[in-house]
């Protein structure tokens, strides 16, 4: 099933943003690993869509290709993993991206949340 | 009858019977004043200008808690501080919607350019939301029951003319997605 793989995308997205969050934090600052353990602050925020048996497969499949610019294919992945699964990562980034995105899914009708990405 | 809509060289086209339209319209306009906050008089309007609103509370109506859901999950205080940023702009951004969907609704046949359908799918959808609120549909398996409600005859009461409704919105609802997805993917091109 071609929904199954979304999972094992997602894993490496999330990585790679707190890879870059550190990264960026050491070359602000020059200080080193410590900073690795007590940087609470730079975990990523993420954005869930939840399920929901109202709202179209394909209308949640267009509002992921036309607000986050996603291509078709990653949509219907992710798309169908908040059908089948119950609920999807569907953004990654700062605080304030993720309440701006969840506002966004909130005025197309999408039921979402924001929380930090370590608490998914 | 109406006619689904198509992605055209035009744009987006539809036909909707003038009792289908002013059905839609009434809809809309029901959502609306769901949304429309009360006026207050006593409110801050410095506040009211940059969108904060220190009154709002989670609503009571589930409809209405549908379309301005919580933000944060399993967190009420978070909620209501998020819920206190936002809220207002949410409102006006669904009605503004709604209202631009009544108006698209005026011209018969419809011609929409993308971000027009959009609007109108935006408003559409809102109406599905409450409808089913209304009708209860809380699982997949209620809309797959209530899918199979189609014949207008039936129509005895409130709540099988809701389901023929909804019903109606939710076949309308596709064929517009179906028309935007392939303006995404195809843009120009004559489905």
């Amino acid at each position: 099933m071609e929904f199954m793989s979304s999972t094992i995308e997602l894993v490496p997205a999330l990585s790679g943003v707190v890879g870059n969050t550190v990264v960026d934090v050491e070359a602000e600052t020059g200080r080193d690993t410590f900073l690795r353990e007590d940087t609470a602050t730079d975990v990523p925020w993420v954005v869930l869509v939840w399920n929901d048996p109202v709202n179209l497969m394909s209308y949640v499949s267009y509002v992921f290709q036309s607000y986050f610019g996603y291509p078709e294919s990653k949509a219907n992945t992710l798309m169908l993993q908040v059908h089948q699964e119950g609920k999807s990562v569907v953004a990654t980034g700062t605080r304030e991206k993720a309440e701006r995105d969840t506002q966004a899914m909130h005025s197309f009708g999408l039921w979402a949340t924001f929380q930090k990405a370590n608490q998914a | 009858m109406a006619k689904a809509f198509r992605n055209t060289r035009k744009g987006i086209t539809g036909e909707l019977e003038r009792a289908e339209r002013d059905l839609i319209r009434r809809l809309f306009d029901d959502v609306i004043s769901m949304l429309e906050p009360a006026d207050r008089a006593d409110e801050d309007p410095l506040a009211a200008l940059v969108g904060l609103d220190a009154t709002a509370s989670k609503p009571e109506d589930s409809a209405l808690l549908r379309l301005l859901p919580d933000g944060i999950k399993d967190n009420d205080g978070e909620s209501l501080e998020f819920r206190r940023f936002t809220e207002r702009s949410l409102r006006e951004d669904k009605v503004a919607a709604l209202r631009a969907g009544a108006l698209l609704l005026e011209q018969n046949p419809l011609q929409l350019t993308p971000e027009q359908a959009q609007l109108l799918g935006r408003a559409i959808n809102d109406v599905r939301l409450v409808l089913a609120d209304r009708l209860d549909i809380e699982t997949d398996e209620d809309a797959q029951a209530l899918h199979e409600i189609d014949d207008w005859s039936q129509a005895e009461d409130l709540q099988t003319y809701l389901a023929l409704v909804y019903n109606f919105l939710t076949w309308l609802q596709e064929s517009l997605m179906q028309s935007l997805l392939a303006g995404l993917h195809h843009p120009g091109s004559r489905a």
